[in-house]
């Protein structure tokens, strides 16, 4: 308890954080803010011009939406993502960048992480913004949806934040945590499906058939994908405009409190030692 | 007189010293091991308190374990055996400018160390012109930091640090910032500081420092308390123990 209370008691310095990243980020370059929005941006039209154009990628009709633009079914997954891996990296890196505050200053070290988090949901928050406003061009009916987009956002950052918190203490002892990270990073966008829709996957399944004999299929599998969970969940907040189905979004949240119950947990019983370790 | 700011009872710190540390997976799985190291003790069974109001310093050679033990005191590091108590709120200042961001101004920054510092928005506001004066870089508040002379630099991190006003506060050595003039402001300080009964707790290698400013002070030799008492003593006992026999 007494823990809870000391992080509730660095608030303050956990928003100071945040807003340090936030405004050193883009502080002196022309368009400030709007290169937040660079890379999505780049990565939309690559993905699209391949995978629209090139492989004839069909993801369904968004229903009841009626929307039928492969670019922002794109990125209703691609932008919840590009926030999980920006966070993961961020928030690994977060306590070898601030060594020297480290071995400098008593203070509650969770908050170095986590201000990594809040500063790339800042960022992430424009973004979907920019988002909204263009589903809403292309006729879909957001409005209502916003609460529980905003519900599922935080839900991913909390996912998000479980992750950092292991991951940023791994680091510290193992120095190369990050190389592996980034290629297990690569690993699972291409096991979700944010740039293929999951009816290609359950073709596959169709084909395969049962695996090894259990009742298990490839589509069971990647259902089990927590990211699946949340891509699938944003898909058809945003861009099917409907209320989204209960096991995803169970699944979510259980994922969610879960990761970050044991990352809290792992960061306690590292913390003290950080100082020396570093 | 008869309070205990700080108590400080058998503490001990082990350090490991490595002669194969394997920092990365591949290593570690390539080598089948973490790490080579024999323990080293940097504090060993340390026990003194430090009594409310005074000014107390540390003393001791290069290795001593000085700098070990004023980090055991600011929490950073945490003692293997042993406790440390310390009644009442405890700062440290280790370091100026801790957690300066060079992008920002001094105006973002004072807000962003102050409340590293543990000071709260509304302390920070409210000591906010105190914090100005006291650095005496005015003129270039709204300048980022990076543009800022190592002397503004320094001062600014200085009186942010020292507007935390804590029951405590625990210095390492930073006494040395600026330039004469601001070191004569710095020593005032301190001096209110005691005036307030407040407790301080010092390292330095300054001996003039440590008899002009402390009225306490403890000999540290390997890791291990030689002596503890009244400052006078202490130093001259510590100044005899050196071979030349001069500071």
């Amino acid at each position: 308890m007494s823990y809870i209370k000391e992080v509730l008691s660095s608030r303050e310095l956990l928003v100071n954080l945040t807003m340090r990243e936030v405004k050193g980020k883009y502080k002196r370059t022309v368009f400030g803010q709007l290169w937040s929005l660079a890379n999505p941006l780049a990565a939309m039209l690559i993905y699209t011009f391949v995978f629209a154009f090139i492989f004839k990628a069909e993801p369904d009709r968004g229903d009841p939406s009626g929307l039928d633009i492969f670019a922002l079914w794109l990125l209703c997954g691609l932008l919840p993502w590009t926030f999980l891996a920006t966070t993961i990296n961020a928030g690994m890196n977060s306590l070898i960048a601030n060594t020297g505050l480290i071995q400098k200053v008593s203070f509650s070290r969770m908050v170095l992480p986590l201000s990594n988090v809040g500063a790339t949901a800042y960022n992430w928050l424009f973004e979907m913004a920019v988002l909204l406003i263009a589903l809403s061009i292309a006729g879909a009916f957001v409005l209502p949806w916003i609460p529980m987009m905003l519900v599922v956002m935080a839900l991913l950052a909390i996912f998000a934040a479980g992750i950092a918190l292991m991951l940023a203490i791994a680091n510290v002892h193992f120095r190369d945590t990050a190389n592996f990270v980034g290629i297990l990073l690569q690993i699972w966008m291409y096991l979700t499906p944010i740039i293929y829709p999951l009816n290609l996957v359950q073709d596959l399944s169709d084909r395969a058939g049962p695996l090894l004999g259990t009742e298990l299929t490839v589509y069971d599998v990647f259902k089990w994908n927590p990211m699946e969970n949340f891509v699938e969940v944003f898909r058809q907040l945003l861009y099917d405009n409907r209320w989204p189905d209960v096991v995803p979004l169970v699944s979510c949240v259980l994922w969610s409190f879960v990761v970050f119950a044991i990352g809290v947990l792992v960061f306690r019983r590292h913390e003290k030692n950080l100082a020396e370790a570093l | 007189m008869t309070d205990i700011a700080v108590d400080v009872s058998h503490v001990s710190k082990k350090f490991r010293l490595y002669k194969e540390r394997n920092m990365t997976i591949k290593s570690t799985i390539m080598r089948g091991r973490r790490s080579i190291h024999e323990d080293f003790w940097a504090l060993n069974d340390v026990s003194f308190d430090v009594p409310a109001g005074s000014t107390f310093g540390l003393i001791g050679s290069n290795g001593s374990g000085k700098s070990t033990l004023l980090k055991c005191l600011s929490k950073i590091y945490y003692p293997d055996e042993g406790t440390i108590t310390a009644n009442g709120k405890l700062a440290a200042l280790l370091e100026v400018g801790s957690g300066f961001h060079h992008e920002l101004s001094g105006r973002e920054n004072i807000f962003l160390n102050g409340s590293i510092l543990g000071m709260s928005k509304k302390e920070v506001t409210r000591k906010f012109d105190e914090i100005v004066d006291f650095s005496g870089v005015e003129k270039f508040i709204d300048q980022p930091v990076k543009n800022y002379s190592s002397g503004m630099y320094v001062r600014l991190g200085f009186s942010v640090a020292i507007a935390v006003e804590p029951e405590i506060l625990v210095v390492d050595e930073v006494l040395a910032v600026g330039d004469a003039e601001f070191q004569e402001k710095c020593r005032m300080k301190f001096v209110d500081y005691k005036n307030d009964g407040r407790t301080v707790i010092l390292v330095s290698h300054s001996m003039d420092t440590v008899k002009q400013m402390c009225d306490q002070a403890a000999w540290l030799s390997n890791g291990s308390l030689v002596a503890v008492g009244e400052a006078e003593p202490t130093i001259a006992a510590y100044l005899g123990s050196l071979p030349s026999g001069a500071a």
